[in-house]
């Protein structure tokens, strides 16, 4: 059986990092995926910006008094997505 | 971390170690279990007290704490919500089995007239409901010991009369707000250390 292709989108460190993370809550702020990651702001925004694009995340920004608050959330899609990433790499895990 | 490519096995590993990140390691409650308890405590003693032993027309006058506790609760859960970095569904589940057990609890207050003001049981049986799952959930055996407690009283709270009742209700309070709230506040003071 040939072995499907990973999602070009999840197969890279930051990206699939902050999608684990966000599978296991319900929404995090940046600043705690900021701090979770070790990621510098300005990459992991970018990287963000295209998880989002793709509709795997939801990222809702907002102000707390004069502070601005990123907050990011996993979608269906995204769930369905890193499933199927999973369930991908175990294949080419296999003995 | 970078945008780099991984291996298949490089890549198990990461999301293995940011799930485990993402999991909550200790969730201190402490506050609303202490806040809860020393209401329920001062209001239950000043009741039993005040129609045992005095000619008080309201012994029940001290339950309007109640009511303070509600607030505070409200805008404190609120408060850390909003601020919260990161909202996990143990929290929401955990919010919402208190909320639902308060409305529970506040039916059976409500309508204690019809059950001839002999509400204590009742409120036993659901305070134990609402330990012994937060205490699954926070997997924290003071909890779930207090949970036994609060059953055990509600089985002696239906033989005796509503004003005995009172006693039972601030040692239950005792054995399953205030020492897990305890215990639980000082595990997590030592946690952040």
């Amino acid at each position: 059986m040939p072995f499907e292709a990973l999602d070009p989108l999840l197969h890279s460190q930051l990206r699939l990092a902050v999608m684990s993370l966000l599978i296991s809550v319900e929404s995090a702020d940046f600043v705690y995926i900021k701090e979770q990651t070790g990621a510098t702001a300005g990459n992991l925004s970018v990287q963000i910006d295209k998880l989002s694009s793709a509709g795997y995340i939801s990222v809702e920004k907002k102000f707390e008094g004069k502070k601005p608050k990123t907050t990011c959330k996993i979608t269906q899609t995204g769930v369905d997505a890193f499933e199927n990433y999973v369930k991908n790499i175990q294949q080419y895990l296999k003995p | 971390m970078e945008d780099k490519e991984l291996s298949p096995q490089e890549s198990l590993d990461l999301i293995q170690q940011m799930i485990g990140k993402a999991r909550k390691r200790y969730t201190d409650n402490s506050f609303y279990f202490l806040l809860w308890g020393w209401i329920t405590i001062v209001a239950s003693v000043f009741h039993y007290v005040a129609a045992s032993y005095t000619s008080f027309e309201y012994p029940y006058a001290g339950w309007s704490l109640t009511v303070v506790g509600a607030i505070v609760s409200m805008v404190k859960g609120s408060k850390d919500g909003r601020t919260a970095k990161v909202h996990n569904y143990t929290d929401k589940m955990y919010a919402w089995l208190w909320a639902s057990l308060g409305i529970g609890m506040f039916t059976i207050i409500f309508n204690g007239q019809l059950l001839g003001w002999s509400v204590v049981p009742f409120i036993l049986l659901f305070a134990g409901i609402g330990t012994s799952v937060s205490g699954a959930m926070m997997n924290f055996l003071p909890l779930r010991i207090g949970a036994v407690i609060f059953w055990l009283l509600a089985l002696a709270a239906f033989r005796v009369d509503p004003n005995q009742q009172m006693l039972l209700m601030a040692s239950g309070v005792a054995f399953g707000y205030l020492i897990p709230g305890y215990i639980m506040k000082s595990n997590a003071k030592k946690n952040a250390i």
